[in-house]
């Protein structure tokens, strides 16, 4: 073991319960937090490193090969459509996205919508799932705050990530179609996988051990 | 003055003088040793009827018309083009052909390190010869040509499409299973991979548990024989029995120790017969160099003939180099031959002589005192003044 294994975690939600996961099969280090004003934090003795990122851009440091692996939702991968190696489901951070629509507008079908303007942080997502039903939108590609586009008019529906629904009832939306349901993954650059094969490999099956113990 | 900027297209770039001089470097070192192997090198046109790039299942994204309406692509693999001309332009006696190119390609695509829309690669195609002998040449000539242009570390992850085929129609898959199968390993996608193997094998068999870890069959020679030991169907014992022949053959060269067996491995592209391996380096998270045997393409132009082939990207060893630290963009001359009002043609003279005796020399375009000479000879990259 005389290199480094680099971990890109994600901001945010997943975080917690990335380093909880993490810690179990010994892969952790002091002052692991999300707030850390260091950027690189690193356990010398396990010779592992951790990088902090924004969610969306874990992928991409995964990617490139400045992180060796990385914990990251499959909606971001989904959305991404990285050159990556997907190792393993962590089940965690379940989440869905979805189709919602204001209440007071819903129509029986979706073809029933004569004009479609779509709000979504996950255009890529949205155009593939509307392109397999062909029906023609507009998409708008928002950064936050989804639910507010069908409110002041931007679009006439929204495609976006819910946990409980909570948000959606909130701002009297509903939901009129799932499109898929995503959990957190493990995932690896393509090289690191080859060159750090035995460390990355045995992480997995400990890691898969941990889950199935629950 | 206003300066205007002309900006070049997505994807393109300018290689500037140092890098460009570095670059050469590399490429005669890998075209050297393409050489020293036997192999000729030929260039085919940039652009091409765009239909031989079909061959290679993925279509050109580069396609215009020319005066006559025929559709016409900028070559984005080199594969198909050279098989093209060792099918029609190269028949004769000789049934095994050597082949080598050094070429731009064109894909329209996110650009990642080192793969911009123009990419150069270097690579060698070897016709007529089916067996573990040209798959091992090909591969070794791979590593010998990163070693030659400066790569030391590597790894060569070795696999075989027989295996995953023969795997497959042990499972007794359909067509859209295998394609689901090849697509997800393609993919790099193991979560997936487990699905499929719950889908589609008796759950606890020994195919199952293969399927299940399919992308983590990784390992060294070993790795073959517990999965000979495992699995029944001729076509993956033949496949594996494939893979220890070439490896030993690698081994006699020396380069046993570069190779990591990867029997997930599935390349993007869908036309190989046989073996196919790629090449990584701890520089760069993507692949260096990669290849294959592919027997069926000369079926497109008529001919029953093996072959097998790699090609490596230039701009990625550049990268690796680059972060090697090995290398050095500084351009350097030897000689700065500077001249006195009306003795322009004694210098010309002197540069000649000194351009005989192997020097490289800048030669001053004006007249000039020796003081000023002197001053330019660091301007000009010069390392030493001749003054006339």
């Amino acid at each position: 073991m005389d290199e480094y294994i680099t971990i890109a975690l994600p901001k945010g939600k997943l975080f917690d319960k990335a380093v909880d996961l993490l810690a179990k099969v010994g892969y952790t280090a002091e002052n692991l937090s999300e707030d850390s004003r260091k950027l690189v934090i690193a356990n010398e003795a396990a010779k592992i490193k951790f990088i902090i990122a924004k969610t969306v851009d874990v992928p991409t440091y995964v990617e490139y090969g400045a992180a060796d692996i990385g914990i990251i939702g499959k909606d971001v991968l989904a959305e991404e459509n990285k050159d990556i190696v997907e190792l393993l489901d962590l089940k965690f951070g379940k989440c869905r996205l979805m189709l919602a629509v204001p209440e007071a507008k819903r129509l029986t079908r979706l073809e029933d919508y004569a004009h479609l303007r779509v709000a979504t942080k996950y255009p890529n997502c949205a155009k593939k799932y509307f392109d397999e039903l062909g029906i023609q939108t507009e998409i708008i590609k928002l950064n936050g705050s989804i639910e507010l586009g069908p409110i002041v008019g931007l679009s006439e529906l929204i495609v976006d990530i819910v946990e409980t629904g909570t948000t959606l009832r909130e701002n009297n939306l509903t939901e009129v179609a799932s499109i898929f349901t995503a959990t957190s993954r493990l995932i690896a650059n393509k090289a690191s996988f080859r060159l750090k094969f035995d460390r990355i490999s045995r992480l997995t099956e400990d890691l898969r051990k941990v889950l199935k113990e629950g | 003055m206003n300066r205007q900027i002309y900006e070049i297209p997505y994807g393109t770039k300018d290689i500037l003088p140092g890098e460009m001089k570095t670059r050469r470097a590399i490429e005669n070192k890998i075209i050297d040793v393409f050489c020293k192997w036997g192999y000729d090198e030929v260039k085919t046109p940039s652009f091409e009827y765009a239909d031989i790039f079909k061959i290679t299942d993925k279509e050109s994204d580069f396609r215009f018309f020319d005066r006559n309406n025929n559709l016409l692509a900028l070559r984005n693999d080199m594969t198909a083009p050279i098989a093209r001309v060792a099918a029609n332009r190269l028949q004769d006696d000789n049934k095994v052909k050597r082949l080598c190119y050094l070429s731009s390609l064109y894909r329209y695509e996110n650009i990642q390190a080192g793969k911009q829309c123009e990419f150069e690669q270097a690579g060698v195609e070897l016709f007529g010869a089916s067996g573990a002998a040209a798959d091992a040449e090909v591969i070794v000539l791979a590593a010998e040509s990163l070693k030659a242009a400066g790569i030391k570390n590597f790894v060569i992850s070795l696999g075989h499409i027989g295996f995953i085929d023969g795997l497959c129609r042990e499972a007794g898959l359909t067509a859209d299973q295998v394609r689901m199968v090849k697509e997800c390993l393609r993919r790099h996608d193991a979560v997936a991979m487990e699905e499929i193997a719950a889908s589609i094998a008796d759950a606890g068999s020994s195919l199952q548990n293969v399927f299940e870890r399919l992308l983590f069959l990784q390992g060294g020679r070993e790795l073959l024989d517990e999965l000979a030991a495992l699995l029944q169907g001729e076509a993956v014992k033949k496949a594996l029995d494939d893979l220890r022949q070439i490896y030993s053959l690698i081994e006699a060269y020396g380069y046993g120790s570069y190779v990591s067996f990867d029997l997930g491995l599935n390349r993007s592209l869908d036309y190989y017969t046989g073996m196919l391996f790629e090449i990584y380096l701890p520089e760069i998270g993507f692949s260096v160099a990669g290849g294959g045997r592919y027997d069926r393409m000369m079926d497109n132009f008529g001919l029953d003939c093996p072959a097998t082939g790699f090609a490596m990207g230039i701009e990625r060893i550049i990268l690796a180099l680059e972060r090697q630290g090995a290398l050095d963009y500084s351009r350097r001359w030897d000689v700065f031959v500077a001249w006195g009002e009306g003795n322009i043609l004694q210098a010309i003279a002197k540069a000649d002589a000194l351009r005989k005796e192997g020097r490289s020399v800048k030669l001053a375009v004006s007249p000039m005192t020796l003081e000023q000479a002197a001053a330019e000879v660091s301007s000009n990259c010069c390392s030493s003044l001749v003054y006339v």
